[in-house]
């Protein structure tokens, strides 16, 4: 039975000992010793899946005979030894084996006899699957292959079926028939006869079918459809980085054997240290050993950075404009695509010029690289290492800080009183020193003196029918009231009937206690200079003694100016018509002597003929100002003090701050000038202005301080109409500066041929200050 | 009644609070004592004025104020509770009184030069009731100062009936500033010719012609005369001068010193001056109790204490208000303020002087040493200098001010309210000149003031608010349905 199991499975054995006589190449000796038991085992092994075998084979013998091959050293040992101890358990269970395996072999296979009497094995024929390649073969068909049909020609028949009978010729049929099958013509009739079988071909409805569609040139295929709706794997549009909507293929999930293989087989190389997964630490070390290495940065530590460091300058980050692929609101039109290029490079705004590429792949390389980075190192090559420091100020902090005017209160704000009356324009205007009464002069010829707070006139005198009364101005003191004028080329002093007869007693003893000590000097030498005689104080007339006038002082030239000293005693007038000599120009007159004097003989330097002057508060010190400048006289030594320079080219009036030098500060002047400046000087700072406000749109008329301490004003008149006040204290320490705050702008007098507003002046006490326009009005603000 | 409630409750929320109306006047007080009545919060004084009416049954309706703590209520009282955080579940007392009927124009008597005072002599005027006679109805005189140096006494149907003599017989030699009734028999006046004048005033029997006839000449100051103030019972004159003092005389020739003899206008030296002076009158000449001289400007106003006639008050240019013990003469108080003081009216009721400024408002000033601040409230509302002030007959919360802006504002010290500056108050109503409106320019805003000034302001309950300004008239306005039904 072992032997015939043997001859039994020949093939297959032999086919295994070749197999193993490749692998078992130092075991031949053991292969034989069991070569029968191991041959039956391997058969019955082997005929379980005989046919499977095969199949397999022929799709995977390559892959084996590889893997078989590499797996050589690896399974060796252990697939011995599995063999040794399955050859010894099989050898015992031999004859259970043999039936067990007979009983097995029923099901594929039956045993007939065949002609000889021996066993035929008769297999069950294979049933393919659906899905098999192989086609069920007709019974019938022809198995001639692919011959010309003509080789039969001699024979009855034309070839053999499946089994091997022989396919007889076809009877070729009668005329008869054919003609009856020609007028009969069955379904599917082609009319011609089908060569393997000699039969009329006749072909199937799905067959005719078939050959219509290939006909048609249509899809054979059934069920087809060739408008089916489009999958769009991949859109149908150009793109520059396509997206793809292709199912993933299978072999994306699976994983791969063949990579698990491959892993496997390093895990097991690494394992059993056939692969190192490190490199072996050379031995080149130890020949090094007496060479010395020296770490120069081994204790380097942060140092700070040179004092001529200079950080580099932070550029700030590239805007829209540079991108590769910049908006296009940023894209340069044509227009000025031009003008960047016409202009040269220095010209240009910017060095590039905003371009679209696309993509960055598409930016070109940078042509101006190797010129840039040169220029870059000669800039550095010729910088200066100069740090410059940078000075980081906050301009609001340059400003001073000037309070508002709220809290400067009070200043005049409104107006409270018109005073109507004057005809034509009011010249000059004064406030009386204690405040109650207001003294105006125009150019109807006549003084008056008003009622402060109710503007009632009080009383008035015609001092010239023809002449103008350039001024007027009241003597400071309370001790008598006396106001000064000047019409025409006379001077007048006057004591309104306004008074108590204490009070005009007073007043006019003042005014009469001259009379006696001019008659009792000497005449001057009239000889002597001719025309600088001083003049003679006279009596008024009758007409003007009842109306109040005590004294007049021809003075030959037409004063536009008086000022008195703060004592009462003198008063500075000056005439500064262009034809009068410059040494009569400026007259000092003192009332109780009945005296007048010319202090300059030559004219001031520079600047035309005087135009005002004032005598200083508290020094011996007469400042005159001539068109240009003003200058300070120290009457008792004789000298020139000071000069003032405002640097205006017609000045107008100026005024001295009333504290000035009392609180150890320098002294303070304001200057107004035709020409719309008004100048505030700082006497110890600078012969220049200390600050120029320049507000008005026409020439400043008339400027004055706020004549008590007590309120840090002052004020300005101009030609257009309005006047300004401004807040000006001065502080007592040379330390700091004085603050200058423009407070108002007080509107009102109308402009009355060109004219504005020609003189102002302040109460002595309040905030309130007056204003003459030459519309004919004064004005009370408050 | 009902449908303005409804209307009212309708329009407002439905928020509803109880209120409890009460008067402190007989006349207008409610019939029973009426409980507190649901009123809707939206309600304003003229819906409550409209309810009160309805209440009390009146035929006319009267119109009302309402005030809340002592407070007008201005706003509905609803905004009046959410300003004032008060809760709509209390029962909220509202006082309600008269309220004061826009002062309409009455008369104007015209003169020939700028009125600067003027003065009443009615049933209910102080002259009158310090010499307790009777002056009949009908029978009140205005007496009017002018520039011209006349005083001019008035009846009621705008006749002339007296005129003050001239300077040369012994008038004013320069503009009065300041005249007052002493008694209905005589006058006080004061001017910028330094002197005071007392007069004697007669009347013939038909009451249509009167004399002023000169009595006294009281000497003392040396600059002009700005105010005065008299005292009947005391027979005792304050006046106020520019010459920085405060003079106190005596109306009595018996009493009063000799006059200083360097004052006197003989005393004056020009022969232009005596020319004037040459008056064919002799007038008694009597020199000053006492000036009081600490102020350091011009004083501007002095009056008497309304309670205490030994107590005197003045403001002056120097900012300050002083209180004088007019008995020994001597400096009580002085009260700095920052702005020149023009003008003094006391209010006796609250301990409050009001004085206005040159700063265009009325400064209520608690003259007493105890009050620690020195303005208790401040009334604005004036565009000019406030030259004259007078209390209201009816009310003792009641001012009216003369400005130079032109107007004469009534004030009532409830109507305020508080800002930054402290408690502000409002005018209540303002009158302006008739001649600007005769002028046909009611609307034009004189700038100063110019022309229309008001220089004296009194405030009488029988005749109505007097003014007289710089238009050259005096200017009857009276609120008409409040007189007659007081």
């Amino acid at each position: 039975m072992v032997a015939s199991a043997g001859s039994k499975k020949r093939k297959a054995v032999t086919r295994d000992v070749e197999e193993e006589a490749g692998t078992f190449s130092g075991d031949e000796l053991a292969g034989d010793l069991n070569g029968a038991l191991s041959g039956s085992a391997n058969d019955l092994s082997s005929d379980e899946d005989d046919s499977e075998v095969e199949l397999v084979d022929e799709f995977s013998s390559d892959e084996d005979d590889d893997e078989e091959e590499e797996l050589d050293s690896d399974e060796i040992p252990s697939d011995g030894e599995d063999a040794v101890k399955k050859n010894s358990a099989k050898s015992t269970a031999a004859p259970a084996d043999d039936e067990s395996s007979s009983d097995e072999a029923e099901v594929n296979f039956r045993i007939e006899k065949d002609a000889n009497g021996n066993d035929r094995y008769v297999y069950d024929e294979i049933n393919p699957d659906d899905n098999s390649d192989y086609s069920d073969i007709d019974e019938d068909s022809n198995t001639i292959g692919n011959i010309p049909l003509s080789f039969y020609d001699q024979y009855p028949h034309i070839g053999y079926d499946i089994n091997g009978k022989k396919i007889m010729r076809p009877a070729t049929g009668e005329a008869l028939d054919a003609l009856l099958d020609s007028i009969e013509i069955p379904k599917g009739f082609t009319g011609l006869t089908d060569p393997s079988t000699g039969k009329p071909l006749e072909l199937s409805q799905d067959e005719l079918e078939l050959l219509r569609k290939v006909q048609m040139n249509e899809i054979p295929e059934d069920g087809y459809n060739p408008y089916e709706p489009l999958m769009e794997w991949f859109t149908t549009e150009k793109e520059v980085m396509p997206l793809s909507a292709a199912p993933e293929p299978k072999r994306r999930f699976l994983p791969s054997k063949h990579e698990a293989k491959r892993v496997m087989k390093l895990v097991k190389a690494i394992r059993e240290g056939r692969i190192l997964p490190y490199k072996p630490p050379s031995e080149q070390e130890e020949e090094d050993k007496d060479l010395i290495k020296y770490d120069l940065w081994a204790d380097e530590e942060e140092r700070p950075d040179h004092i001529m460091h200079v950080p580099a300058p932070k550029l700030p980050p590239p805007g829209y404009e540079e991108s590769y692929h910049p908006p296009a609101e940023y894209l340069p039109d044509q227009k000025e695509r031009k003008t960047w290029e016409q202009a040269d490079p220095e010209d240009r705004e910017r060095e590039y010029l905003p371009t679209d590429f696309g993509s960055l792949r598409k930016v070109p390389g940078y042509g101006e690289f190797v010129k840039e980075k040169f220029e870059r190192c000669l800039d550095l090559y010729l910088a200066p290492r100069v740090r410059r420091s940078k000075l980081n100020i906050d301009p609001e902090s340059l400003l001073p800080k000037l309070p508002s005017p709220e809290e400067l209160k009070p200043f005049p704000s409104m107006c409270a009183t018109v005073f109507r009356g004057h005809k034509g324009r009011v010249r000059s205007i004064a406030v009386d020193p204690t405040g109650v009464w207001l003294a105006t002069a125009g150019d109807d010829g006549t003084v008056r003196v008003w009622e402060l707070l109710t503007g009632r006139q009080l009383w008035s005198v015609q001092l010239s029918e023809e002449d103008a009364v350039n001024v007027v101005r009241w003597r400071p003191g309370k001790d008598a009231v006396v106001l000064a004028a000047a019409a025409g080329d006379d001077l007048y002093l006057m004591v309104p009937s306004i008074l108590d007869p204490e009070l005009e007693q007073a007043s006019l003893e003042l005014l009469d206690a001259g009379w006696g000590y001019a008659a009792s000097k000497p005449a001057p030498s009239a000889t002597e200079e001719g025309k600088k005689t001083p003049p003679q104080w006279i009596r008024p007339s009758s007409a003007l003694t009842d109306s109040g006038v005590c004294a007049v002082i021809p003075l030959r030239y037409v004063a536009k100016s008086i000022s008195w000293h703060r004592r009462g005693d003198y008063f500075v007038t000056v005439c500064p018509g262009a034809s009068t000599p410059a040494s009569v120009a400026v007259a000092i007159h003192t009332v109780s002597k009945h005296l007048t004097q010319y202090p300059f003989s030559r004219r001031i330097k520079g600047g035309g003929p005087p135009q005002t002057a004032h005598f200083h508060p508290s020094k011996p010190i007469l400042f005159v100002a001539n068109q240009r400048s003003v200058r300070g006289y120290d009457l008792s030594r004789q000298l020139l003090v000071k000069i003032v320079q405002p640097g205006a080219r017609w000045i107008s009036s100026f005024d001295i701050h009333p504290t000035s030098s009392t609180a150890s500060g320098g002294d303070n002047l304001i200057v107004g000038s035709y020409d719309r400046r008004l100048l505030w000087h700082d006497l110890e700072l600078s012969q220049r202005p200390y600050k120029t406000l320049r507000y008005h749109r026409k020439a400043i008329r008339a400027v004055k301080f706020h004549p008590s301490g007590r309120y840090p004003l002052f004020a300005d008149a101009s030609d257009d109409g309005s006047l300004q006040i401004f807040h000006g204290s001065v502080t007592g320490d040379m330390l700091s500066n004085a603050s200058i705050v423009p407070l108002k702008v007080l509107k009102g007098h109308k402009i009355t041929g060109e004219l504005g507003v020609l003189d102002i002046d302040w109460h002595p006490r309040e905030a309130w200050c007056v204003s003459a326009g030459a519309d004919g009005t004064c004005r009370l603000w408050m | 009644m009902n449908g303005t409630q409804e209307s009212s409750s309708a329009a407002s929320a439905q928020r509803q609070v109880r209120v409890q109306l009460v008067s402190k006047q007989e006349d207008i007080a409610l019939p029973e004592n009426t409980g507190p009545i649901l009123v809707p919060t939206g309600l304003r004084r003229y819906a409550l004025s409209t309810l009160v009416n309805n209440l009390l049954g009146n035929d006319k309706p009267v119109p009302f104020e309402f005030l809340i703590n002592g407070a007008f209520l201005r706003t509905s009282i609803d905004e009046y509770l959410t300003a004032n955080g008060i809760s709509a579940e209390t029962t909220l007392e509202i006082e309600y009184i008269r309220a004061l009927i826009p002062p309409l124009h009455i008369a104007s008597f015209e003169h020939d030069d700028w009125v600067s005072a003027v003065d009443v002599l009615s049933a209910t005027s102080s002259a009158a009731s310090w010499a307790s006679s009777s002056i009949p109805q009908g029978q009140e005189r205005i007496l009017s100062a002018s520039y011209d140096g006349l005083l001019r006494v008035w009846n009621m149907s705008s006749q002339i009936v007296a005129t003050s003599p001239s300077a040369v017989e012994g008038g004013h030699s320069a503009s009065i500033k300041a005249a007052k009734f002493l008694s209905p028999n005589s006058i006080v006046s004061a001017g910028l010719d330094r002197t005071v004048h007392l007069w004697k005033y007669t009347e013939s029997e038909d009451g249509f012609s009167g004399k002023i006839a000169p009595q006294l000449e009281l000497y003392g100051h040396k600059s002009g005369i700005n105010s005065l103030a008299v005292h009947a019972p005391s027979n005792r004159i304050l006046t106020a001068s520019s010459d920085h003092a405060v003079g106190f005389w005596s109306a009595k020739k018996s009493d009063a010193p000799a006059a200083p003899e360097s004052l006197l206008p003989s005393a004056a030296s020009r022969t232009s001056k005596r020319r004037k002076l040459n008056s064919s009158v002799s007038t008694p000449q009597r020199g000053p109790l006492a000036l009081l001289s600490s102020h350091t400007a011009p004083v501007s106003a002095a009056i008497f204490d309304a309670k205490d006639s030994t107590v005197g008050y003045s403001t002056s240019w120097d900012h300050t208000l002083r209180t004088w013990d007019l008995v020994t003469a001597a400096l009580v108080d002085t009260r700095s303020t920052s702005h020149s003081l023009l003008s003094l009216e006391h209010l006796p009721e609250h301990h409050l002087l009001a004085t206005g400024t040159s700063a265009r408002h009325i400064t209520l000033i608690d003259p007493r040493v105890s009050a620690t601040t020195i303005s208790a409230m401040t009334l604005r509302g004036h565009t000019n200098a406030v030259v004259s002030l007078s209390r209201d007959p009816h009310s003792s919360y009641g001012l009216i001010s003369g400005s130079h802006d032109g107007t004469c504002r009534i004030w009532d010290i409830r109507a305020t309210k508080t800002d930054k500056e402290g408690v502000v108050g409002e005018s209540v109503y303002s009158i302006t000149r008739k001649s600007l409106e005769e002028a046909g320019k009611a609307d034009a805003k004189r700038v100063g003031g110019e022309g229309v000034k008001v220089f004296g302001v009194c405030w009488d309950r029988s005749v109505g608010i007097v003014s007289a300004g710089e238009d050259k008239r005096i200017q009857i306005n009276r609120g008409e349905g409040v007189l007659s039904s007081a």
